[in-house]
């Protein structure tokens, strides 16, 4: 196997595959990248058998050949060359070499026939924007629970209805919905993906330009796109019926600018104690917005946020990383705040924009 | 042919052909689903071991089985959900949709109420009534219709788990619902103390503010309040708030776990004021009121257990209502993981660890500890001397020994230097008379009952 190709088009696959490579896996080739040559063409691909990825390129090649290479080894060393110079790999016995500018290497490869297949997913497939998909994806995977004890929870959860496409994640803590409204119907049953690999799926996707295929079984979803093919299990068991806990009505509202009420976390941020908590209290008669922390040991902050208020008046503890967490996914300047009292969940969406909802339970004080 | 057994052996074999790794990653998960007409379904827990099994491992899982079973013809794959692992997780979701986000965020929501420190859920509604009870739930109700007038303070105890803190919160809940105007505050003295210190470290000379702050509710209402004995100085500080509360006759309720006057360390000038309003007990729930209970409690959870097993547990368990709780709560669970009603047999076992054992205590332990609940000399239990003090502590042995530890008679009186049975006889029936006439040696014995928990 000899090819010639840039550096910077190879790093790019060779750093995507990377990171789905099992760690301390105790197969050794699921560390591995298993590169295809054949034609012109270049496939890389990894897999940790959760989640498994493949890229096409094209290359320059002067023979064909399949190699199984350490994938930590390899993506360490391409970062060090410099971008837009030409490397040519070869193998030769059991090592590849690669050439680059002055630089030349050697790296010891793995027996390729023990590299796993990936799964082709035959199911129900449908087309969508890509665009929709990313951002569905990254404005919820967040909010997944991040322990494998209740993994229908560390997921995301991916449904459809008519023509919108749901994205809900949770960790039973705060809950975040997005829904994005296609431009024709979709139908696939609902899914639950492993919220590591959905993200790492939406990495993947960034570059693309296209519109994504969805294949989906009962037990593995594929994601098609131009030179781009990855497969992830899912999740068996039910996502928690959560629509029903979304409060349609507020006692009390509030309106205010991202960016002033950004600010007045950053700072309260400092004075909050170890578990984050900082407290908000809406006076509507008073037209006061105040915002709150304390730790004992720093010292104690208090601000006001300029703001629109009605209804009741409302004192509540939040936690300030789950509340920073959802402001930078609302691309709105002005943001709405709905309470239901103090010990009910505070629901957040950008002003005008019901696409995005997140809700966040108050914390016990 | 047995599947399982069958799937077991090829494992064996195929362990010793493949790498410990390999068979570490591939085959751990997998099992043997079922045979049809000489084709073998062999589960695996997803589509990459599927995939690698049929394109990597197919012929030596086909020689294998052929070794095991000649009329092996084909061997597919295909992802198992329900096997072990993937049933349990099933079921998991199942029950957690109940507690995590179905339940899970509006307990949350229910928990406390940040005002007045009151659980929503604890009201008289819930509260079951029984002859254990009606005594404190009755003072109760004087309280809420006119609060601070006619039972200030209201004292309230019982042993643990008998529901006071379920009766003095729903004191609060009901006064804040029928007197909207009052605002009633809930506090465990625990959490008192803790305020108090903190008010004191935090700056020095603001005590007016720790004052200010309970001073300006209508109604308070203090939870475990035996833990003050610990705390001097907050002491002080509740005497003085119960001071101003009762002058302007606003509503005091307490709960505590013993009768003020066996608080240790209480100072006399609080023990005074404790019962100066109304001190009422409550005692454990006889078998009728554990029923009650249980039934209110089933029919909360929202399934339907059969009468006889419910029936069984109120038999089984006496006492305590939040054991009751328990025991109930397992058993839900239990029929939500099979999907049926667990067995009287099942209920056993699972009851085995919560019903208590019966007591065991030597004569000499019980002797020891009655001598010194009433302060004098444990040997003079087993002299025969006639002194009217002694000679009642000896009965109350006695009763003791009977009732509680099932000591026969004659080894009683053998025990207690040599009486005769029908001494012992006497002495138990004379105290079971006192009891019911004079609430005092009733009260006592109830001390006494305790301490042997």
């Amino acid at each position: 196997m000899i090819f010639e190709t840039t550096v910077e088009k190879l790093i790019k696959a060779i750093e995507n595959t990377e990171r789905v490579t099992a760690r301390n896996a105790s197969l050794p080739i699921l560390s591995t990248i298993l590169i295809l040559v054949s034609g012109n063409s270049m496939k890389v691909r990894a897999t940790n058998l959760s989640l498994g990825v493949e890229f096409e390129l094209s290359v320059k090649a002067e023979s064909d050949g399949v190699i199984a290479v350490d994938g930590k080894t390899l993506a360490s060393f391409l970062n060090t060359l410099p971008k837009n110079e030409k490397i040519k790999l070869s193998l030769s016995g059991a090592t590849l070499t690669l050439v680059s500018g002055k630089n030349r290497t050697s790296i010891k490869t793995h027996p390729y026939e023990d590299f796993p297949t990936l799964p082709s997913v035959a199911g129900v497939e449908v087309r969508i924007p890509k665009n929709e998909f990313v951002r569905g994806i990254k404005s919820t995977a967040f909010a997944a629970a991040t322990s494998d004890i209740k993994p229908e929870i560390s997921s995301v959860y991916l449904t459809t209805e008519n023509n919108t496409l749901f994205f809900v994640a949770t960790d039973s803590f705060r809950l975040a919905e997005k829904k994005e409204v296609l431009k024709k119907p979709v139908v696939f049953p609902a899914i639950i993906i492993p919220y590591k690999n959905v993200v790492e799926i939406a990495r993947i996707l960034e570059e693309s330009s296209d519109d994504v295929t969805l294949r989906v079984t009962e037990n593995q979803i594929a994601v098609v796109a131009p030179g781009i093919y990855a497969t992830s299990r899912v999740i068996s068991g039910s996502f928690p019926d959560y629509k029903q806990i979304i409060p349609k009505e507020f006692t009390t509202e509030v309106v205010v600018l991202k960016q002033d009420l950004l600010n007045t976390i950053k700072a309260a941020n400092i004075f909050s104690d170890k578990f984050n908590q900082i407290t908000f209290s809406v006076d509507p008669s008073l037209k006061k917005f105040d915002c709150v922390s304390k730790n004992t040991d720093v010292g104690e902050y208090s601000g006001q946020i300029e703001a629109a208020l009605s209804g009741d008046d409302v004192s509540i503890a939040l936690n300030q990383r789950y509340l920073m967490e959802c402001l930078a996914l609302i691309p709105q300047d002005s943001i709405t705040l709905g309470f239901n009292g103090g010990n009910r969940a505070v629901v957040i969406r950008g002003v005008s924009d019901t696409s995005f909802t997140y809700l966040l339970m108050p914390m016990n004080r | 042919m047995d599947t399982k057994e069958l799937w077991n052996h090829c494992l064996v074999e195929i362990e010793a052909e493949v790498s410990k790794a390999n068979f570490g990653t591939w085959f751990k998960e997998t099992s043997l689903v079922k045979e049809d007409g000489g084709t073998v379904y062999v589960g695996v827990p997803n589509e990459f071991v599927k995939d690698w099994l049929s394109n990597k491992f197919h012929k030596l899982i086909m020689r294998v089985l052929r070794n095991g079973w000649e009329h092996t013809r084909n061997v597919e794959y295909i992802v198992v959900k329900s096997d072990q692992k993937q049933g349990k997780t099933e079921v998991l979701t199942h029950i957690k949709q109940d507690f995590s986000l179905n339940a899970e965020l509006p307990l949350k929501d229910l928990y406390i109420n940040k005002d007045d420190n009151l659980n929503p859920r604890y009201t008289f509604d819930t509260f079951v009534v029984g002859p254990f009870n009606e005594l404190a739930y009755a003072a109760t109700q004087a309280a809420v219709a006119r609060p601070g007038r006619q039972y200030n303070p209201l004292f309230i105890y019982g042993s643990t788990g008998l529901g006071k803190t379920h009766l003095i919160q729903s004191v609060g809940n009901a006064i804040k619902e029928k007197h909207p105007e009052k605002k009633v505050f809930y506090i465990t003295q625990e959490k008192f103390t803790v305020d108090y210190i903190n008010s004191v470290s935090a700056n020095r000379g603001a005590g007016n503010a720790f004052k200010e702050k309970y001073r300006k509710y209508d109604a308070i209402i203090i939870d475990d309040v035996q833990m003050v004995g610990k705390a001097e100085k907050t002491q002080d500080e509740l005497f003085h708030l119960f001071n101003s509360f009762y002058e302007n006759n606003k509503q005091i309720v307490f709960s505590s776990d013993k009768h003020p006057n066996f608080i240790p360390g209480l100072e006399d000038r609080m023990r005074s004021r404790f019962a100066q309003g109304m001190i009422v007990d409550i005692t454990e729930p006889d078998y009728e009121s554990r029923l009650a209970i249980l039934k209110a409690k089933v029919q909360d959870s929202g399934i339907h257990l059969p009468d006889e097993l419910v029936e069984y547990i109120a038999s089984s368990i006496n006492g305590n209502v939040r054991e009751l709780e328990g025991c109930l709560n397992s058993i839900v669970l239990q029929t939500q993981m099979k999907g049926r009603f667990p067995t009287i047999l099942e209920v056993k076992n699972l009851l085995k660890n919560s019903i208590k054992q019966k007591k065991t205590a030597s004569v000499k332990e019980v002797v020891k500890t009655i001598s010194d609940f009433y302060s004098i000399e444990e040997a003079s239990i087993y002299e025969k001397t006639r002194r009217k003090e002694i000679v009642k502590v000896r009965q109350i042995v006695m009763y003791i020994l009977r009732e509680d530890f099932n000591v026969s008679y004659p080894l009683i009186g053998q025990k207690l230097g040599g009486k005769d049975h029908t001494t012992v006889i006497h002495s138990c029936l004379k105290i079971k008379n006192d009891m019911k006439n004079d609430m005092s040696i009733a009260q006592e014995i109830d001390q006494i009952r305790a301490l042997f928990k």
